[in-house]
């Protein structure tokens, strides 16, 4: 069988953690594959169920599966040579940085707004070399172009409206959801092309402090 | 002079008392603890930290504020 294209042979040497692999991470993880970005590290506690296919990237007969082997199955799916290193695991400010030692970015992919705030406020303070692009107001349907990409620091990127939490009436769809993952993706992207050989010269052996 | 604080990229005078801590400016801002990540003049605070982390004049903050979905 031919080998996928590769269209960037120097994102082989990327290292991306997905933090969450609902909405978000399912469909960042997705792309980035597509992308052949040498190793995806994948972390999450769940499994899929019913209520998640709306919007998130798995399947009806995945239910009830943890997310991280049916994102292994559905990404293998579309690169079987792809490297993915899953966590079943709830992620906290003491294991973030063990888990995704190595990282060069982390998308930020809960859904809880505490939960947002912890992981960001543990890669910037903790995992010095990595950077962290996270989203926040992605809820509701429309207005596509109210999310936008800010860099807010080196290590911090910010996606979405910064308003539009989830509540009663306001649910998360397909779309929105999904343009907020591109929104990530493409970031990710971005910054690897720009920065990861200077991150690979700053870093040599990666490690974080 | 006024008091002031620099925050995301906006000057605020408080007159001639700063909120003493970085909590007391979040309570006035009406911003919940629990869903925003601080810097103060460049470094982050961790949230736990943020009762302790006492506010000087034309300090400069920046609040990254989290709201649910994904």
């Amino acid at each position: 069988m031919a080998k996928m294209p590769c269209p960037f042979f120097e994102l082989r040497n990327a290292v991306v953690g997905i933090a969450g692999l609902g909405g978000l991470g399912s469909n960042v993880a997705a792309a980035l594959t597509r992308l052949r970005v040498g190793k995806l590290i994948l972390a999450d506690f769940d499994a899929v169920e019913e209520s998640n296919l709306n919007r998130q990237n798995y399947f009806h007969d995945q239910v009830g599966i943890h997310k991280v082997d049916a994102s292994i199955e559905n990404l293998r799916r579309i690169d079987p040579d792809a490297n993915l290193v899953g966590y079943k695991i709830r992620l906290n400010p003491d294991n973030i940085p063990q888990v995704f030692a190595g990282a060069h970015i982390i998308a930020e992919c809960f859904d809880r707004a505490d939960q947002k705030q912890m992981i960001v406020e543990t890669v910037l303070s903790k995992m010095k070399k990595t950077i962290v692009v996270t989203v926040s107001g992605l809820a509701g349907f429309g207005r596509s172009n109210e999310i936008t990409t800010t860099r807010l620091s080196p290590r911090l990127v910010f996606i979405g409206d910064g308003v539009s939490g989830t509540g009663p009436g306001v649910p998360l769809t397909a779309g929105r959801v999904g343009i907020a993952a591109y929104h990530q993706a493409n970031a990710i992207t971005e910054i690897l092309l720009n920065e990861l050989n200077f991150m690979l010269l700053r870093g040599g052996t990666w490690t974080n402090d | 002079m006024d008091k002031r604080l620099k925050i995301n990229g906006q000057i605020r005078d408080f007159g001639d008392q700063l909120p003493p801590t970085l909590s007391e400016l979040l309570k006035l801002l009406h911003i919940d603890q629990a869903t925003v990540v601080a810097e103060v003049d460049g470094r982050i605070i961790p949230r736990t930290a943020f009762g302790q982390t006492e506010l000087k004049d034309d300090a400069v903050i920046e609040l990254v504020r989290f709201v649910g979905g994904g």
